[in-house]
């Protein structure tokens, strides 16, 4: 009975994949076969059950996919153009971006790199018509599941927006902004003041070099309150810190616990003279007991007892 | 024996009764407070087994007689019932009059009686909303002033040396800005002190709290808990927050304020206490969904500290007050954030959003879960009895305002040299967070870039430590920081709790939970290798909620708060769990932290049911006896002294009418308030005024309206000597269907009655309708079940 049921559903599967084999233009020798499944119904048991047959539709299909594509399908050769150069772009600027990334120099060394891989991706994305009036932006970002372009670039563009790379570049990403330069050429100072005294005694150089690195440290921050920090220079100043405080071991030292112990013990005697005066010399509060009135019949009286008992 | 007993009894009440009552033999007894049948043992218990040589005592009267002049005075202890509190009118009054404007209402009126009561739920949330968001941003901006202050002081003197100074400035700072709030509390309204939870528990028994709802004790906690939260306390603003939105509540209600002395004609239906009382529950929730961003939560507050009373109808106008009110907090903190319109600021304390993944919690955790209960249980019941000692201690020596303030700045000072110390001598370096999520980082002694983690619990608000212990990342505190910090916690915020001072303990207790907490999550993931056990912010939160229900001892309300205040329903399982141990850990010592205060303040508090083995108390026992009664047209003179008289501060008098003719005892007709009386007398409607003036207006229910809830008191009433010859006739204005019950009601049965039907006075009545004695609140809340038995708990003047 279920087979008989079945056996429909069963042809309209097999006439199913024939019209999708076929509008996809391939020109598949089982056709015939297909033909003859729909009439036969004994042979579209085979279909169903033989992985072979299966298995050997897709290899002849995979085969045939490289050899041709109808035209209106295929990429035109403006489309592969871009996607060649935003290959190249991509390429180079993830060479300029792995060398700086210890210590972090990602936006100085490669803002120019990502400048041009942006513009690539701008005319790829972009609505206009190129020559011979197509659009690339549906072909090459988002007509398939993995929409490898977009994804390479928003990896790329992920990476950008968390270094905060763009407080430290102008506008259009022509160059560094001044306040970078600035510090960095106070950074620059700072760092040859500590090459200058790392000889010898760590004292002779927290002396010497504490008012550019205070400086350094002022500029930072003044730079941290108006958000113009970009990684660079967060990771340049993390760097320049390790080294005053770490290395050469200029954080203030804990040098008053004598005072600071005298001033809180006295503090905490405080309240224990409070509360032994108060003690002592208020006088406690007494309350007054008032007396309710209270039905007290002999027969009451005799009922608790009589209860209790 | 017993006749020797039942002679000696009856001739000592003809002995009182002789010079006082002419006319109205039921009035005397009263006059004079009678002492005990219990000798002056210095016991302060009654333990009714005792009961049974009672008989014996009565024969020494000569020993009362001199024991009369100076009343017994003992020191304030936890069994105690004080005068000064009396019960709310929840019954309905249902004299006459009432029937009459009954009568005249229209079905419309009754429709926008209905409507009027959703205008006032709905403008209770907005004002509770609003006031909390004031409280928020006024403890962000001054605290953040106060932190920069003090930051800044900190960093010059960790360069240049003289660091003690910074201790001092900071002690002083926070010592004075608690001395702005404490003055106040002290001076000004002593009712503002402490969390507030305690008294809306008390009000929303049944029990008029002096002074709770006013307008002025709500100016004074809200200032307050400014003031205390600033100054570096450890305190939290949520409870507060419930105090203030019942005050608001109870004043909206009114449409009108008697403190300002400015009535604006709207609302009056809703002034007396049944229709209050609701309000004030709406404006509890409302407090709570404010204070915690959780409205269910609000709505189960007020469910479970007031459920004797209550309907769906009123229910879900509680909900709507508390959605309304988080919704304007929500609504206004955005304005303030620089984004209206976003609406995810949802109460006060803002524990955040937990990750999904972080919150993943497995099986084999759940026995951990209930340890941690336990533990927190444990923590919290220690913390209840210090603190009960401590509490007991002030309210007998450290009772005069000036001390108190005192005492509230020496807790100020010590805490900030306390945080210090801390912070000074910790060497728990953290490098600062990528997102900057510490408010004020210390570096201290610390390398550059890095900050000192015990800072970030001491040198902060109690809200944000609470958050930071919460979500900061794994590693962010190493666990010999938290051990310490849980260890002063704990004793600041013991010591802290019971101060003249405006403060909650909610935060507090969250806090040093979270610790622990924290503590033990680093614990386990150090001598475990399961990466599930990674997250410690997970173990902060069950620690937060095993400390403060150890503490509080709340159950379903706070189970569905924190859930809320989470954002998580995954909670919900493991949160109730741990409430459920900490609460039964916690009960085996000593009873919650609001229970005990309300113990200290000598409150008759009605609990859920009469302690047990106390069914063979009947109510004869039970009731005040002899009882002053009115006759139903009674003299004015009579009604004048009978109010007056000091010792008995009587609020309900049974009216009684006289068989004419007959030499029977009178029977009860009805029941009269003392308000109610005075309102009478002072517009004077006597039957005789009555006869002659024709013309004269017939009293309403809207002048006992207009009165409420400041009745003036009789001694500012003028009687003429002429008017006290006046007649009264009674019938119209009191309720002429008191409950009554036989005298052989046991103590659960009228425990029962009393509770469910939110009486003020139980009329004790025998078979032939004659009364014999009334029960009020404080005859019931005397019993109550101690380590010997049933323990009966004494009456004094407070």
């Amino acid at each position: 009975m279920s087979l008989c049921k079945t056996r429909p559903f069963f042809v309209l599967l097999v006439i199913n994949i024939y019209s999708l084999v076929s509008s996809d233009g391939v020109n598949l020798g089982a056709s015939d076969s297909a033909d003859k499944l729909g009439q036969t119904p004994s042979l579209s048991h085979v279909v169903v059950n033989s992985p072979v047959f299966k298995s050997a539709l897709d290899s002849s299909l995979s085969i045939s996919l490289l050899s041709s594509f109808p035209e209106d399908l295929e990429i035109s050769d403006y489309c592969s153009e871009l996607l060649h150069i935003f290959g190249q772009r991509y390429v180079t600027y993830v060479n300029c971006l792995i060398p700086a990334a210890r210590p972090v120099h990602v936006c100085q060394n490669c803002f120019a790199s990502y400048r041009s891989l942006l513009d690539i991706y701008a005319n790829i994305s972009s609505e206009q018509m190129g020559p011979g009036n197509v659009s690339c932006k549906d072909s090459l970002l988002r007509s398939d599941r993995l929409m490898l372009v977009y994804q390479l670039y928003s990896n790329l563009e992920g990476l950008w927006t968390k270094s905060d790379c763009k407080y430290c570049i102008t506008e259009g990403l022509q160059s560094l902004t001044n306040d970078t330069l600035y510090f960095m050429m106070t950074l620059n100072q700072t760092l040859t003041c500590f090459e200058k005294y790392q000889q010898g005694n760590h004292t002779e150089l927290c002396k010497n070099c504490k008012s550019s690195y205070k400086g350094l440290n002022e500029l930072y921050s003044r730079m941290e309150n108006n958000h113009t920090l970009c990684i660079d220079i967060e990771d340049a100043m993390n760097m320049t810190r390790r080294l005053w405080s770490k290395n050469f071991n200029c954080s203030f030292p804990r040098e008053e616990t004598v005072p600071v112990i005298a001033v809180s013990s006295f503090m905490l005697f405080l309240p224990i003279i409070f509360y032994l005066s108060s003690f002592l010399h208020s006088e406690q509060k007494k309350r007054k007991l008032i007396h309710p009135k209270r039905a007290k019949s002999y027969t009451t009286l005799m009922n608790i007892q009589d209860k209790l008992t | 024996m017993a006749n020797i007993t039942k002679k000696v009894s009856w001739s000592s009440r003809a002995d009182e009764s002789g010079p006082a009552g002419e006319g109205t033999p039921l009035l005397n007894g009263s006059e004079q407070p009678r002492l005990s049948r219990q000798p002056s043992e210095g016991g302060s218990i009654f333990q009714i087994g005792r009961l049974s040589t009672v008989d014996l005592e009565e024969e020494i009267t000569s020993d009362e007689d001199s024991l009369r002049g100076r009343p017994k005075e003992i020191p304030h202890n936890e069994k105690l019932l004080s005068l000064k509190y009396e019960s709310l009118d929840y019954d309905n009054i249902e004299n006459q009059l009432f029937l009459e404007e009954e009568r005249r209402m229209s079905y419309m009126g009754f429709r926008c009686l209905e409507i009027s009561r959703w205008v006032v739920c709905g403008l209770i949330g907005f004002l509770t909303g609003l006031i909390a968001c004031f409280i928020d941003i006024a403890v962000e901006e001054l605290a953040g002033f106060k932190y920069q202050v003090v930051k800044e002081n900190i960093e010059k003197f960790t360069e240049v040396g003289g660091l003690s100074i910074s201790l001092l400035l900071w002690a002083v700072l926070n010592s004075a800005i608690v001395m702005g709030g404490a003055i106040i509390v002290a001076f000004f309204e002593p009712i503002a002190a402490g969390s507030g939870i305690p008294q809306i528990k008390c009000y929303l028994n049944g029990v008029k709290v002096p002074r709770v709802v006013r307008l002025k004790t709500l100016m004074v906690k809200v200032c307050g808990v400014i003031c205390s939260v600033v100054g570096g306390l450890a305190v939290g603003k949520e409870g507060p927050m419930i105090h203030s939105g019942a005050v608001v509540a109870a004043g909206v209600s009114q449409g009108r304020s008697t403190s300002l002395k400015r009535d604006f004609k709207i609302f009056e239906y809703f002034r007396r206490d049944t229709e209050k009382r609701d309000f004030v529950s709406a404006g509890a929730a409302a407090g709570v969904s404010a204070a915690f961003g959780a409205p269910v939560g609000g709505v189960l507050f007020s469910l479970e500290e007031g459920a004797s009373f209550w309907n769906q109808m009123l229910t879900w106008r509680i909900f709507f007050a508390s959605m309304i009110s988080t919704f304007t907090l929500n609504f206004f903190l955005s304005i303030y954030h620089n984004n209206p319109g976003d609406l995810s600021n949802p109460g006060l304390i803002n524990f955040g959003r937990f990750q999904s993944d972080s919150v993943a919690y497995n099986l084999y955790e759940i026995p951990l879960f209930i340890a941690m209960g336990a533990i927190g249980g444990l923590l919290g019941a220690l913390f209840n009895v210090l603190n009960y000692w401590l509490t007991i201690f002030r309210i007998r020596y450290v009772h005069r305002p000036c001390l108190q303030v005192m005492e509230a700045m020496l807790v100020a000072a010590v805490t900030a040299t306390v945080s210090f110390t801390m912070i000074y001598f910790s060497n728990d370096c953290q490098p600062l967070g990528p997102e900057h999520t510490e408010e004020y980082p210390l570096q201290l002694f610390c390398a550059d870039g890095e900050y000192n983690s015990m800072a970030t619990a001491f040198f902060n608000t109690p809200e944000r430590s609470v958050r930071s212990l919460f979500h900061n990342q794994p590693g962010s505190y190493n666990p010999l920081t938290l051990g310490l910090f849980t260890l002063t916690y704990f004793f600041l915020a013991c010591w802290t709790y019971g101060l003249a001072v405006s403060a909650g303990v909610f935060i507090p207790s969250l806090l040093i939970g979270a610790a622990w907490g924290r503590l033990c999550g680093i614990l386990l993931a150090s001598i475990t290798s399961f990466s599930i056990w990674a997250d410690p912010g997970k173990y902060a939160l069950i620690g937060a909620a095993a400390q403060l229900g150890g503490i509080v001892r709340m159950t379903l309300s706070l189970t569905v708060i924190m859930v809320e205040a989470t954002g998580n329903v995954t909670y919900g399982f493991p949160i109730m769990l741990v409430l459920i141990t900490a609460k039964i850990v916690g009960d085996y010592f000593v009873e919650g932290l609001y229970d005990i205060h309300i113990k200290l303040q000598s409150v008759p508090f009605l609990h859920w049911e009469a302690p047990a083995t106390s069914h063979w108390l009947t109510a004869r026992e039970v009731m005040s006896s002899p009882v002053t009664c009115l006759n139903r047209i009674e003299k004015v003179g009579t009604i004048v002294d009978t109010l007056s008289n000091t010792s008995t501060n009587h609020n309900g008098f049974p009216v009684v009418v006289q068989v004419s003719g007959s030499d029977e005892p009178a029977k009860l007709c009805g029941l009269i308030l003392r308000s109610q009386l005075i309102v009478l007398l002072k517009h004077k409607v006597f039957v005789e005024l009555a006869r002659s003036r024709l013309t004269h207006r017939k009293l309403q229910l809207k002048d006992f309206r207009d009165a409420y809830p400041r009745f003036p008191p009789i001694q500012s009433i003028h009687v003429s000597q002429d008017e006290r010859e006046c007649m009264m006739d009674l019938t119209e204005f009191m309720n002429a269907t008191p409950y009554t019950v036989p005298q052989e009601t046991s103590l659960p049965r009228v425990f029962k009655l009393f509770r469910a039907l939110g009486l003020r006075h139980l009329v004790v009545a025998d078979d032939e309708n004659r009364v014999v004695g009334l029960v009020t609140r404080k005859d019931l809340a005397r019993y109550h079940l101690g380590k010997h038995g049933l323990e009966e708990l004494q009456l004094a003047q407070t």
